[in-house]
């Protein structure tokens, strides 16, 4: 069982080659302070993650996603991030739609220089997600009993 | 209904094609199945009626009929999957004699078996947009599949033959029994009590994919090694991973023909997920599937104002 006194929230954030992972890159050269619970994955465009990628997650234990790529206009595959953007959408409206915290999934346009930003985007999201608790709904059962 | 015109046009449709998909009557009162007819002494077999719901679509797909030519009966729905799947260069026009049928919907058994108790044939006859129950003339709105009460298109898009007069209303307004927007009322937490409840029933047996006329991926993700997506176990979370997902492939391609739900042996209303988000994609890409074979389907195109302000 999830100890909820000493609970912090796990997140999984994909985030994109060109713009977010190099934006966490400078945050981390640039000694900015950002929570420990975001756990990093890079991926060659945010137009590369496909919605199941972010379900399974959550299905694994993740307390929240957290998608992050080049602001529009800004993408190196021209428009990735477009098409990705449609995706989300419509994503994250059934998600909320069927029930589930509109927090658990969050998305977040972060280039390459806003080192800072990032650090502020996980800040806002480890809050989040730690207001509305541990996740229930989408987390495999028998992780919800160790 | 219209069997005469469809027996004649068969007969003379079966000196060009291999075959007619159709529907016949099936061992069971109230059910039609989907029939191919390929000698002209079976056209007798050949019948439409209001319980002739399966998507005859999906039988275009199957490895003999995919190279031959064939004729297919086709109501709004089927002709709108077969118009995504000509789109999808999964078949070919020229090898389709598509015989379009106006449809006013079809009746769910359930309901009627509500109103009426037991069934018997005898008791009941059938109109177009009626029905009389020994003697008694009924609209046949409240007994209609929860799909067909919220269609929007009732005439197919794409024809060679038009079997019978176009319908002039669109169901939806008549109607006005649209499931998905009773369930848009209610809020966000009664909402999941109620997807949760629906999901634990799922035993998984993916009747719902095999019959969607739309779903023809060779390995579907729900049954991929590489990666493992999901487990086959009926699970609550796993159950919810699948019917999420598959949405989600259907997402601009779901012609909302309730072929899902109509085959679910547990009454999940599953059309229900696609649905609404065919109905987001409407609201906000401008978009139907199966309409216009020539418009960019929605996640294949972009616009640079579309709905942005959730990403931070």
């Amino acid at each position: 069982m999830v100890n909820e006194d000493r609970w912090e929230p796990k997140i999984v954030a994909f985030l994109c080659h060109w713009c977010s992972y190099a934006g966490a890159d400078l945050a981390g050269v640039s000694r900015i302070q950002y929570p420990p619970n975001v756990r990093v994955i890079r991926v060659p465009c945010s137009g590369a993650v496909n919605p199941l990628y972010i379900l399974r997650a959550l299905r694994e234990g993740a307390d929240g996603v957290l998608v992050s790529g080049c602001h529009p206009g800004d993408c190196h595959y021209l428009s990735g991030n477009y098409f990705a953007r449609r995706k989300f959408f419509l994503l994250k409206e059934l998600l909320s739609w069927l029930g589930i915290e509109e927090e658990r999934v969050q998305f977040s346009w972060v280039s390459a220089s806003e080192g800072q930003r990032f650090a502020q985007v996980v800040q806002d999201v480890v809050e989040s997600v730690k207001r509305i608790g541990p996740s229930r709904k989408m987390v495999k059962e028998f992780l919800l009993h160790v | 209904m219209y069997e005469e015109e469809i027996r004649a046009l068969s007969v003379k449709l079966l000196d060009e094609v291999e075959g007619v998909i159709g529907y016949s009557w099936g061992t069971l009162p109230f059910r039609a199945r989907p029939f191919l007819c390929q000698k002209k002494e079976d056209v007798t077999h050949l019948v439409f009626n209001h319980f002739c719901g399966s998507n005859l679509a999906r039988y275009l797909l199957s490895g003999e009929l995919k190279e031959k030519k064939i004729a297919i009966l086709a109501k709004a729905c089927d002709a709108r999957a077969i118009t995504v799947l000509i789109r999808e260069g999964q078949v070919k026009r020229e090898n389709l004699v598509i015989v379009g049928i106006p449809c006013y919907g079809m009746v769910d058994r359930k309901k009627l078996e509500e109103r009426f108790g037991p069934l018997q044939p005898q008791d009941f006859e059938w109109h177009l947009d009626s029905l009389t129950f020994k003697g008694e003339n009924l609209s046949i709105g409240p007994f209609l599949e929860a799909t067909c009460q919220r269609c929007l298109h009732p005439n197919p898009p794409l024809y060679d033959h038009l079997i019978g007069q176009e319908v002039t209303y669109i169901p939806r307004k008549r109607w006005n029994n649209d499931a998905l927007t009773k369930l848009d009322m209610v809020s966000r937490e009664e909402r999941w009590a109620f997807f949760a409840g629906e999901f634990e029933k799922c035993i998984r047996c993916y009747a719902c994919r095999n019959s969607c006329p739309l779903c023809y991926c060779k390995e579907c993700f729900a049954e991929m090694q590489r990666p493992y997506w999901l487990s086959g176990a009926a699970t609550p979370s796993e159950n919810l991973f699948f019917h999420v997902g598959r949405s989600l492939h259907m997402a601009g391609r779901c012609v909302e023909c309730g072929a899902c739900e109509r085959a679910c042996p547990v009454d999940i209303p599953i059309a229900l997920l696609p649905c609404k988000v065919e109905e987001l994609i409407r609201g906000n890409f401008d978009f139907e599937a199966g309409i216009d074979p020539d418009k960019e389907p929605p996640l294949l195109t972009y616009r640079e104002n579309d709905p942005g302000e959730f990403i931070r």
